[in-house]
């Protein structure tokens, strides 16, 4: 549709909203393949609050580009290289462990994200803050719970969780690679990453998993719109109706 | 200017009267979705505050209150949601925490200590999920009693 966004503070919460959107969708997927009910539950209550989180960003950006747009044609009517969400949070679910460790590196992330964002200069974005940080705590009560259970619990599940987070680590750096809209509207970037690192290096060492090694990857990263092959596909599951009924109202 | 006062009464009243579309025991009011009514040049105006960003009444909450609006004759209003100040279970009036307790929900404790079991009201409970069948609450049993229950999480 080519949605241009030209406001550089829009530009900066359309990333966080993007990558709620997205992770939210990836955990619908597994909306009734739960391991038991309440897990089932639980983690249909985790992707509402990606998605509520997401709608309430995307309305800020809606209101900030002047209204062309709503909250709805921004998720529904994007192409790849329209969508600024992380890496990390449209990578496939393949197992529980992955669907956790993804879960867990990303709720550190967005905790410290939007801690900083409390200070921020726009009252609806650090008034959203506020609501979004409770709700953040249970998310990452309940991946940081995870973690340790399937870390400290069988050789079965250490290994699996071992194998998760290997391969999710490649899309950590990324995470890091801050620009110049980050570092404008972020109190303090380097914080962000120091934060992140000694947090979730803390809990993977309680869970008995080993630290990957970081490689340096040659990144076409996210705040360009570039994607691993994984998001076209989500993407065409989430906007076929409403690409295939154009206004639909239910 | 009385008249305006008797008018915003009326309203009070009205949504007072929309139940909360998962726990019809408590109205929105009771909840503390309904935070402000104004009545300005023939116009209303009701700012809600919705509980959760991604709970799924947030759609049904406007779709009531519109309703209720119109079934009194009220052609002109503005529903205008507000996340700021945050929702928290502080909103909740003791009366209203009876409520939930009465119809079987647990109601908010301070720090999500001492949570009461709705059948026996012993506070020997345990959690089972900190994730029920609606996002503002948790799964909870009772250890005296064997009941399995839902305890309204403390937000604030």
């Amino acid at each position: 549709m080519g949605i241009k966004i030209q406001n550089k503070e829009a530009q900066f919460i359309i990333r966080l909203a993007d990558t709620e959107v997205i992770l939210g969708q990836r955990l619908t997927e597994m909306c009734s393949k739960g391991p038991f009910l309440e897990e089932d539950i639980a983690i249909s209550n985790l992707a509402l609050d990606l998605f509520g989180r997401g709608e309430e960003l995307l309305k800020i950006v809606s209101n900030i580009e002047g209204n062309t747009y709503s909250a709805d044609d921004y998720a529904y009517r994007r192409n790849e290289r329209e969508y600024f969400n992380l890496n990390l949070s449209e990578q496939p679910n393949n197992d529980f462990a992955w669907v956790m460790a993804k879960q867990f590196l990303h709720d550190v992330y967005v905790d410290l994200v939007f801690t900083q964002l409390l200070k921020s200069s726009n009252p609806e974005l650090a008034g959203l803050s506020e609501k979004v940080l409770k709700e953040i705590q249970y998310s990452l009560n309940h991946s940081r719970d995870w973690m340790m259970r399937l870390g400290i619990g069988t050789d079965e599940s250490n290994s699996r969780l071992q194998v998760a987070v290997n391969h999710l680590w490649k899309y950590i750096q990324e995470m890091f690679l801050f620009d110049d809209i980050d570092n404008e509207f972020l109190e303090n970037t380097e914080l962000i990453k120091t934060e992140w690192f000694s947090t979730v290096e803390k809990l993977l060492s309680e869970a008995n998993i080993s630290i990957p090694e970081t490689k340096h990857y040659d990144i076409r990263n996210y705040r360009k719109g570039f994607h691993s092959e994984h998001l076209g596909i989500l993407l065409a599951t989430m906007q076929y109706i409403p690409r295939s009924y154009p206004d639909a109202k239910w | 200017m009385t008249d305006i006062q008797n008018k915003i009464e009326h309203l009070w009243e009205l949504m007072d009267q929309v139940p909360d579309p998962e726990i019809p025991v408590i109205s929105l009011v009771e909840l503390g979705v309904v935070r402000e009514i104004h009545f300005k040049d023939e116009k209303v105006t009701v700012v809600i505050t919705p509980t959760y960003t991604g709970c799924p009444a947030k759609k049904l909450f406007v779709d009531l209150i519109e309703e209720k609006l119109t079934a009194n004759n009220f052609t002109n209003f503005e529903i205008i949601t507000k996340i700021h100040p945050v929702w928290t279970t502080d909103w909740m009036s003791e009366e209203t925490k009876a409520k939930l307790l009465k119809d079987g929900i647990s109601p908010p404790t301070i720090g999500d200590k001492e949570i009461v079991c709705p059948q026996c009201k012993s506070t020997n409970t345990k959690e089972i999920s900190q994730f029920g069948s609606v996002a503002c609450q948790s799964l909870y049993s009772c250890n005296d009693c064997k009941e399995p229950f839902n305890y309204f999480k403390c937000l604030r």
